[in-house]
């Protein structure tokens, strides 16, 4: 009721967009460029080294991490710190033993790993496991599009469904979670031969229903309940691909956007936004905004070369003028619009000052942990303030200080 | 990528899409709801009316841009619309006929003293048009009554005639309050047309509904109580609540947002003191019309409402956090 009247009944609040469509496969993509912060460079990789889709780049030291792969052929023309840059090339203008290689596929399924042995090699494969691993008594599947105009979600739970029963397979023998939950959009048909055997949960498609925390509270009726996790289904269908496939992680799926129009497609990790905006046929001119993830808690990018990673849910393009222009020191006037919205009850309004005048240590005694990143105060803000930002800026201020907080001095040595 | 041309895109912190209301559209809405008063206003005092209200706008205006160029701030000409709702609100609390210096003193000291001082827009403690009307009101009580222009109109003034000669004397009734043929400030007394503005803006979402329902809510229980103990010395609710200017208060004044708190139970307790303090002051305070003066005294009380805490998520049931 209250979000409805704040909101003044934003139509696309709601996430369901009767989309049916088959995703769309992406042209191939000319430029590539891999991050690999965090990453170890696989033995060999290096400039100038020719590649082969699936071929391993670059491994990461966490088990949540999952490791990195090309997704074309094509050879390596530079690598940073941040990024790996590959020019796709014909297989035919590369190296015999690179134009004929072939990536085994491993079948997940039938391999009858378990546990952590699983877990393991779905990392191998190249999916981020920090969520599907999740150890909880219930985990949650959040079947909804996980915010306004992102729009795979309907496709996966109907056209795309084999993937999603694959993955609770794999789910259920990774063993970490209790019990598995589907929540899927009030009045979706369920095909049960692909999900037998998984309870579902009927949840209004209604933003920010499909923030974790807000479905689970929509589920249990409960806020924060021992034990509960959630999934998204993003994550869910890219673990089911590599268990049809056998092969390692290539593409992602994202909503590519601009103002109503939306569509669905299936890329490859790394992809340039120039090029796919090329491909697409949408025009950028000077004063446009694109952003990769969602409309409401994506992040702007500055330049076209910018790529597509990993997990990214979506792309989106905002000509100027769409909405009122961001002044970015625009002060609070204290209109209390954000406060009315917030569903978890705390201040964006102090907030959101404390963070822009550094006084986290006020942000800590403000709950500033609640947060859910929702970003309907940055909505609702009249005076247009980044307060999703400013919050975000105090998180990660509180776990630096945090961090340094765990720190253990070195003892001297020799003054004995 | 690189035979392309350079484009040169707008980076800006998400959430990308936005509902689309800025503090301009909340003025031009505000501003729109305050119209049937003025119009009500013109066609009852004409030219005088009008030349008050124009007057009080402008001088709200330039004082405020006079204001940011003394504190080297960005120089505007009152184009979001703040400056100008404060001079009219203020007008609306003024008689036709002030003179132009109390009108020009008024809006100055309401723009200057009332938001300026405080840091701009959002920033006052205190409603900054009634900072600017306790100005002149306290400072020159006889240009600011009502009361002088008795001898260009048969109107009466509902709360001093109350006030001198007890409920019987009044002679109004609650429809002729309502359709404004009342003496009171200009807008003020147009209650009828101010609640239907009050009306559009809450329903807009402007404003918090749960202030103006408190409040006048407030202004009928307070007054039903003096009422029922006392019918002869003491008007009822109705009244208390269509005459002089409770509406404007409930709708307009009480509901800025930087002076009143913004949950719910807050509002409400911050609402109901406020429409109780109208009928206090108006039947045991020296002044007649009570509502801007209890308006005042709620804003102050704002910050200790706004201290009542909620039960952050997941506190109240035993949550993991």
């Amino acid at each position: 009721m209250k979000q409805r009247h704040q909101i003044l009944n934003d139509p696309r609040f709601r996430l369901v967009y009767d989309e049916h469509r088959p995703f769309t496969e992406a042209p191939a993509p000319r430029h590539l460029r891999l991050n690999r912060e965090g990453f170890t460079l696989a033995p060999g990789v290096k400039k100038k080294t020719q590649v082969y889709p699936g071929m391993l780049l670059a491994t990461h030291p966490s088990m949540e991490k999952g490791d990195l792969h090309s997704s074309v052929y094509g050879v390596i023309s530079d690598i940073n710190v941040r990024s790996i840059f590959i020019d796709s090339a014909d297989p035919a203008d590369l190296d015999g033993s690179v134009r004929d290689a072939v990536v085994e596929p491993f079948d997940l399924l039938a391999s009858g790993l378990e546990g952590d042995a699983l877990i393991e090699a779905v990392k191998k494969l190249g999916v981020n496991t920090k969520s599907i691993g999740k150890k909880c008594d219930v985990l949650v599947i959040n079947g909804l599009n996980p915010e306004p105009g992102v729009a795979w979600a309907e496709p996966m739970l109907d056209g795309h469904c084999p993937e999603i029963g694959a993955a609770i397979k794999l789910l259920c023998r990774i063993g970490r979670a209790g019990r598995l939950i589907l929540a899927v959009p009030e009045g979706t048909v369920i095909d049960s031969r692909e999900f037998d055997g998984i309870e579902i949960a009927y949840v209004e498609p209604e933003y920010p229903n499909s923030i974790g925390e807000l479905l689970i509270k929509r589920i249990t009726g409960i806020e924060l309940p021992e034990g509960w996790d959630y999934v998204g289904i993003h994550n869910v269908w890219s673990l089911g691909r590599v268990a049809l496939r056998g092969l390692p992680l290539m593409r992602t799926v994202i909503t590519i956007g601009r103002g109503a129009q939306h569509e669905n497609f299936i890329v490859r990790n790394g992809t340039i936004v120039g090029d796919l905006l090329e491909d697409a046929g949408i025009e950028v001119e000077n004063g446009d905004t694109i952003f990769r993830g969602g409309p409401r808690r994506g992040e702007g990018l500055d330049r076209l070369d910018r790529s597509i990673t990993k997990g990214a849910i979506g792309f989106f393009l905002m000509k100027a003028g769409e909405v009122p222009p961001m002044d970015g020191d625009s002060p609070c006037i204290n209109c209390g619009a954000c406060v009315h919205i917030c569903p978890t009850r705390i201040d964006p309004r102090m907030l959101s000052r404390y963070a822009e005048f550094a006084r986290f240590d006020m942000s800590r005694k403000a709950y500033f942990g609640l947060c859910v990143d929702c970003g309907l105060c940055g909505y609702v803000c009249i005076a247009r303030r980044p307060v999703l930002q400013y919050i975000r800026l105090a998180i990660a201020k509180l776990e630096q200080e945090d961090a340094i907080k765990r720190l253990v001095p070195i003892e001297p040595i020799g003054r004995n | 990528m690189s035979d392309k041309k350079q484009v040169l895109l707008a980076v800006s912190a998400p959430p990308f899409w936005h509902c689309g209301r800025t503090i301009r559209s909340f003025s031009l809405h505000t501003l729109l709801a305050l119209a049937p008063a003025a119009v009500l206003a013109v066609m009852q005092w004409g030219i005088p009316a009008a030349r008050v209200m124009a007057l009080a706008m402008l001088a709200a205006v330039l004082t405020e841009t006079a204001c940011r160029r003394a504190m080297g701030a960005k120089m505007t000409w009152g184009e979001d619309g703040t400056s100008a709702i404060t001079g009219l609100l203020l007008a609306f609390l003024l008689p036709a006929s002030a003179p132009w210096w109390i009108v020009v003193l008024g809006a100055a000291g309401a723009v200057g003293i009332g938001r300026m001082a405080f840091g701009g827009y959002g920033a006052n403690p205190v409603c900054a048009t009634l900072v600017g009307w306790a100005l002149i009101y306290v400072s020159y009580p006889l240009p600011m009554d009502a009361s002088a222009t008795l001898l260009s109109t048969d109107l009466i003034d509902p709360l001093a005639k109350l006030r001198a000669f007890g409920a019987d004397a009044v002679g109004l009734s609650s429809l002729d309050l309502l359709l404004g043929r009342q003496l009171g400030g200009l807008g003020a007394a147009q209650s009828g047309a101010i609640l239907l503005g009050g009306i559009y803006i809450a329903a807009r979402g402007i404003v918090h509904w749960q202030i103006p329902a408190a409040f006048l809510l407030g202004t009928a229980a307070t007054a039903s109580v003096f009422w029922i103990a006392d019918p002869a010395a003491h008007a009822g609710p109705l009244f208390h609540i269509f005459g002089g200017s409770t509406m404007l208060a409930a709708f307009f004044l009480a509901t800025e947002g930087s002076c009143s708190p913004h949950r719910v139970i807050p509002m409400w307790i911050f609402g109901l003191i406020g429409g109780a303090l109208v009928v206090i002051i108006r039947t045991f305070g020296s002044y007649p019309d009570g509502a801007p003066f209890a308006v005042m005294l709620i804003n102050l009380l704002a910050p200790m409402c706004s201290v009542i805490p909620t039960f952050p998520f997941g506190y109240r049931n035993g949550g993991r956090r």
